[in-house]
């Protein structure tokens, strides 16, 4: 859209506005603003305070093998729905999605390499939940059966605003370097979870009868999802009324979107 | 947070919307042209000036450079939606997302 100062950003036509949105160009220029001077996803300087006691550590790994299992299904699940996105704009949104996806596995299993895990991604695959493995597998069951929509639902409403939520709860008390890891993983679940729902109010608005196929997804899937949450907060050490509150942060997308 | 009005003298009759200067504040998840429109909602403390409205969808504080009013467009672009201001049942302004 070129360089000229921007007067007015929300005068723009809608078209002109999500083709903005959706481009290589924007991205690109988005994650030069908080990416560029780090090193797998934190500035050099910043201080690692990261647990010295065994018990707590151990913990943070755990938590942190959760993530890389969560980054990876995201990975697979955004790169399979290239294939079968319904245009241009959504495939090349995608690409930079999938770029997104990519630094976020990477640098986790970093973070973990950093706390002394010689194989952080066996490691990862040892100490990940069941309800998230379980999660993955059916996401990627969806894109493999080629449904748009409920692979999208599945993965950037449902599994990317729980993301979005733990990440952000996770932030407020981690380490200085795990803090600044996350700080920049939530900016780009930004991109991604409103990708999601934006698109599927779309759509939905569209074709109405894809909210019964939909339901049913939620319906199988929320069971996995609110475990997660669960083994999440725990983790985490969320305190029990601000685990509604995330639960709350979860339920709200999917709410938007009118599934009550 | 309140952005200086751009003519301060329009704000006498109130039947004009008020505009603002708007500078960046740090934002840094857009591309530089569009990150005066936006900042991070600095928690309990903070408060919405008249041309700033947060986003349902991931919180950011969305800025214009007028006054908003319900049936106001908004664009976030650090999560790709878009908004209309509404007044809710208490009489503050707040964006909706409008697919
Ligand atoms: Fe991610
Ligand atoms: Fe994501
Ligand atoms: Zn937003």
């Amino acid at each position: 859209m070129g360089t000229a100062p921007v007067r007015e950003v929300h005068d723009l036509e809608h078209e002109r506005f999500l083709e903005e949105v959706h481009s290589f160009e924007f991205w690109f220029h988005s994650v030069e603003g908080y990416l560029s001077g780090t090193t797998y996803g934190h500035r050099e300087e910043t201080v690692d305070d990261s647990p010295s006691g065994a018990v707590d550590r151990q913990h943070l790994i755990t938590v942190l093998s959760n993530y890389c299992i969560g980054e990876m299904a995201a990975l697979e699940g955004a790169s399979g729905l290239i294939a079968i996105a319904p245009n241009q704009l959504t495939k090349i949104f995608l690409s930079t999605q999938v770029a997104d996806e990519g630094r976020h596995l990477e640098v986790l299993l970093h973070r973990m390499r950093d706390l002394g895990v010689k194989y952080p991604a066996q490691e990862a695959d040892r100490r990940a939940s069941r309800g998230l493995k379980q999660f993955r597998h059916e996401l990627l069951r969806l894109v493999q059966g080629r449904d748009w929509e409920a692979a999208i639902f599945a993965q950037n409403v449902i599994l990317e605003s729980l993301e979005f939520a733990v990440f952000r709860a996770h932030a407020e008390g981690a380490d200085p370097v795990t803090k600044e890891i996350l700080d920049g993983i939530i900016k780009d679940e930004r991109r991604h979870i409103g990708f999601g729902e934006n698109e599927l109010g779309r759509r939905l608005h569209a074709a109405p009868h894809v909210r019964t196929r939909l339901a049913r997804v939620r319906e199988e899937l929320d069971h996995l999802i609110l475990d997660m949450l669960e083994d999440s907060s725990r983790e985490i050490g969320v305190e029990p009324d601000r685990k509604a509150e995330l639960a709350r942060a979860y339920l709200q997308s999917v709410e938007r979107l009118g599934f009550t | 947070m309140v952005d200086p009005l751009q003519s301060p003298e329009e704000v006498e009759g109130r039947t004009e919307r008020r505009r603002f200067v708007l500078e960046e504040t740090g934002f840094d998840e857009v591309p530089k042209r569009y990150r005066k429109f936006y900042r991070k909602w600095r928690g309990p403390g903070d408060q919405l000036g008249p041309n700033e409205a947060i986003c349902p969808v991931c919180k950011v504080v969305i800025r214009s450079s007028r006054e908003l009013w319900p049936g106001d467009r908004l664009y976030c672009m650090p999560c790709m939606s878009r908004l209309v201001v509404v007044e809710s049942a208490d009489g503050t302004l707040e964006a909706r997302v409008s697919y």
